[in-house]
């Protein structure tokens, strides 16, 4: 299949719309970009000479926000001691510690990029971005910088800063994650100690060694090996435990049993100088599956963002009617009833009534749709939804636990308990493998028992140590880590836990329309000139008259060079814009505000399209269709899912006729329109009461609890911050081929899993045999199990061997070289 | 062999010494971000050598 050579924007990776020509020297080059946003970003970054940025980059950056106008004082709010000291602190010299989330960090690169932009600022003692948490820990000095420079400076590189707020649960996170990384240091550094001893004896056993330096070797050993037990081993012990006594079994049971056995035998051979010792075996077990273990969690953890709080979507400040002016004030601190003014541009803080003054609000966070509605005095608006048009005044109804708002982020919550956990592969077989090989063991132990009493706990401790399950614990993390690695070197961020195995069993794929099929915005369609004006003039002109509006529409002209000469502009809310041009006046915007002018406008075209109407005083001149367009790659995507025999339905919250439309020309029969976030949550549970593995799409902050409840989902990359923080994998370079490669890969990951448990199975089948026969030391059972691992470990490694293309610095340039469109196509 | 009575005791001592430090460098955050450092080491930059860990 043949796909159009794409122009790709320079910095976000989105591709560059046609007729556009917005460009930035970087490194010499000439490189084409998308937007103002972008070229505003990239203009800075090389005027920084900070340009190794594009180079070292391993994914493209987000796409910013354009430029406003006037550089608003939204972040001197910041410079506020009240609300800085929910995320500063300060040292006894005066200076002062704060810590940020940076929203929009897509790579290491990202890091040094805002790292050494700050370090240039008067004032900064210490920078650090972590990628991980993507957290800003600055130090800095309060008398020679204020922290709204800080946000400005880090804004204007195109990330998005916001106090980071203390959280439990991050805190907890983080702590588990030291804890684990402790447990696996102090058993890593037990294990060469006791190795070495381990060495000698077992050279000892064979050449010959005196009773004495044995004992010492032993007495050394088990020193260090019990504090590997107790330190390390620990939550091996505590999980068995703790399963145990619910009834479950888990693979930690026979992990325990042999740790713990092979510990307490070899302490018993030590103080009586009877039998052997197998204090490295114990060390050895312990640190490898510690460090499966530790594997998994990075996985897991990885772009971890499920603490994101949708309060902090809400502007920090806004301006409130005190002692007969209007201050700057912090949100929380408003109350129910206090006079608030509603800026046009600016994100609504909290749920208000309005007073004075008529405006329009764009609710699609809520209702995905994209037409803004119009408010007027007694209207509500409310927090989380944009103020587009006129500035207005309101009255605070209720603080944020009971806003709109908060109802949306409950149902997130509600909707993680609600959904149906498939059951990893990993827990099914571990039950019936744990109660198997305890089975066999206590077999082989009073068999033994009647056969040879005194070797009854050898034997019974190797099949224990040869059916270590230790392969069968790596089975999973290492694939998952391997694939998750792969995925990211083509834009796809894995991030929620079980995510791949979910996505690989995927029998229905549900679409959001609006940002996921189609591209979120409106574009210039259809042209029908009625006037003497030809058709780029006609844009001109439109475009030029666009620069006065605040309207979402006006973004569909922002690309598009304005005509020159229009004065004494505007703007009727909700209605249009007129303007002087020469010595005729000029009018754009609905049919009713142009007939005002010029009674003899001709009706619209059609309906197919949200048609603009542009005339002069003399005669019309033509109607502009704008258009939210579908991704080009989207016709071809759906067919290739649908070859697939997976199930395809839309659904979507606008209420318009363009999502049925939209369905029709992809072929998708099942169709949902105009539906709430509730409404899209009982569809997708629908489906799954049916047996269905359901697979989500989606960007917008409407989605996000479907996100959450669907198996496996997707957000895209212009979704909101919540919904990306819900979704289990989010798709960082725009292009919806990234779900075909995300399902490829999770199959290629389910069945490198179960090759892995094939193997690690046949081993134990053949392996424990042997052992129940007394024909293995359990010294041969622990070289046995280390390399049956390494061998599980390797096989996952292939899973990244075709995904990685990070060692080409040309590529690297370009990340989305990395997926040839055509070849995924064909 | 009567010197392993010396070096052994000395081998646990560098033990729990590197045990020390290890457990120091993760609690002062050094391991906190694993993708970073990697990528850090790679990166030509003039700016960042006198750089200390982050305090939690």
């Amino acid at each position: 299949m043949n796909q159009p050579e794409l122009t790709r924007c320079f910095h976000c990776g989105e591709v560059v719309p046609n007729g556009t020509h917005f460009t930035a020297e970087i490194d010499g080059n000439t490189e084409r970009l998308c937007c103002p946003g972008c070229q505003a970003v990239a203009t800075l970054i090389a005027g920084s000479g900070l340009t190794t940025f594009y180079r070292q980059r391993t994914a493209y950056s987000e796409r910013p926000e354009s430029p406003r106008e006037a550089p608003a004082d939204e972040f001197s709010v910041y410079d506020d001691e009240n609300l800085a000291r929910g995320f500063c602190h300060d040292r006894e010299d005066g200076s002062r510690d704060a810590q940020l989330l940076i929203g929009g960090i897509t790579c290491a690169a990202c890091t040094w990029l805002i790292e050494t932009q700050l370090a240039r600022l008067d004032g900064v003692i210490q920078v650090r971005v972590n990628l991980q948490q993507q957290r800003l820990d600055l130090h800095f000095d309060p008398a020679k910088l204020d922290l709204s420079e800080v946000f400005q400076r880090v804004s204007s590189l195109g990330y998005r800063p916001q106090p980071y707020r203390a959280s439990a649960l991050r805190d907890q996170f983080s702590a588990e994650r030291k804890q684990s990384l402790r447990r696996v240091a102090v058993a890593g550094i037990g294990m060469m100690q006791v190795g070495m001893f381990g060495i000698a004896l077992h050279a000892g056993d064979l050449q010959g060694i005196s009773a004495e330096f044995q004992g010492l070797l032993r007495w050394v050993s088990l020193l260090v090996a019990s504090f590997v037990v107790w330190y390390s081993a620990r939550p091996f012990f505590e999980s068995a435990w703790r399963h145990l006594r619910v009834g479950a079994l888990v693979m930690d049971l026979p992990v325990s049993l042999a740790i713990g056995l092979a510990w307490l035998a070899s302490v018993v051979a030590t103080l009586s100088g009877h039998g052997q010792v197998y204090f490295d075996s114990v060390v050895m077990f312990t640190f490898f599956l510690l460090l499966g273990r530790f594997l998994e969690q990075q996985v897991r953890m990885r772009y971890g963002m499920s603490w994101f709080d949708l309060e902090s979507t809400l502007p920090d400040s806004l301006l409130r009617w005190e002692n007969e002016q209007w201050r700057r004030t912090v949100r929380t601190e408003l109350a129910v009833g206090d006079r608030v003014m509603l800026l046009a541009g600016d994100v609504i803080g909290v749920d208000a009534r309005v007073v004075s003054g008529h405006s329009l609000v764009r609710e699609d966070s809520f209702n995905g749709e994209q037409q803004p509605r119009r408010v007027a005095s007694g209207d509500m608006v409310y927090g989380g939804t944009l103020n587009v048009d006129q500035n207005i005044e309101a009255t605070v109804l209720c603080d944020f636990a009971e806003s709109r708002l908060a109802t949306l982020q409950r149902s997130v919550s509600q909707a993680q308990d609600a959904k149906p956990r498939l059951a990893t592969l990993a827990d099914k077989i571990s039950s019936w493998f744990v109660a198997a090989v305890l089975l066999v063991t206590l077999l082989t132990a009073l068999s033994w028992w009647y056969l040879d009493p005194d070797r009854a706990l050898w034997v019974a401790l190797s099949v224990l140590v040869i059916s270590c399950p230790c392969a069968l614990a790596l089975a999973t993390p290492a694939a998952l880590t391997s694939a998750t690695n792969s995925l990211q070197g083509f834009g796809i961020i894995v991030r929620g836990e079980n995510a791949l195995e979910s996505l690989a069993a995927t029998t229905d794929l549900v679409f959001d329309k609006t940002g996921t099929l189609t591209r979120g915005e409106l574009l210039v369609g259809e042209v029908h000139n009625l006037g003497r004006l030809s058709r780029e003039e006609l844009l001109a002109l439109a475009s030029g008259l666009q620069q006065f509006s605040n309207h979402p529409v006006a973004q569909a002209f922002a690309n598009i060079e304005p005509v020159m000469g229009l004065q004494s502009a505007t703007s009727e809310t909700g209605a249009g814009i007129e303007a002087t041009h020469g010595e005729r006046s000029v009018r754009m915007g609905s049919l009713p505000f142009c007939r005002g002018l010029l009674p003899e406008m001709p009706e619209p075209p059609d309906a197919e399209s949200y048609w603009v109407a542009v005339c002069d005083d003399r005669g019309p001149l033509g109607w502009i269709g704008l258009k939210d367009t579908i991704r080009e790659e989207a016709p071809a995507v759906i067919d290739a899912l649908r070859q697939r025999g997976l199930g395809i339905h839309l659904l979507t919250g606008d209420s318009s006729d363009a999502g049925p439309r939209l369905a029709q020309q992809l072929a998708i029969t099942s169709v949902t329109a105009s539906a709430s976030p509730e409404q899209k949550m009982q569809e997708v549970q629908a489906l799954q009461a049916d047996g269905a593995i359901v697979t989500m799409v989606g960007d917008g902050l409407n989605d996000a609890p479907v996100l959450k409840v669907a198996n496996a989902s997707f957000a895209m990359p212009g979704a909101t911050d919540l919904a990306r923080s819900q979704a289990d994998l989010v798709i960082a370079n725009g292009d919806l081929w990234s779900i075909i490669r995300g399902l490829d890969k999770a199959q290629q990951c389910r069945r490198t899993i179960m090759q892995n448990f094939a193997w690690a199975l046949s081993y134990n089948a053949c392996g424990i045999p042997l052992a129940v026969l007394g024909f293995v030391p359990p010294w041969a059972a622990a070289i046995g199990m280390s390399l049956s691992s390494l061998l599980v470990v390797l096989n996952s490694l292939r899973l990244s061997r075709d995904g990685d293309g990070h060692h080409d610095r040309e590529k690297r340039r370009s990340p989305n070289s990395l997926t040839p469109i055509n070849k995924l196509a064909s | 062999m009567e010197s392993l009575y010396l070096l052994i005791p000395v081998a646990l001592i560098f033990c729990v010494i590197a045990i020390r430090l290890l457990i120091w460098a993760i609690d002062s955050g050094q391991y906190d971000d694993l993708d970073k450092e990697a990528w850090r080491i790679l990166a030509d930059d003039e700016s960042e050598g006198d750089q200390e860990p982050p305090r939690e």
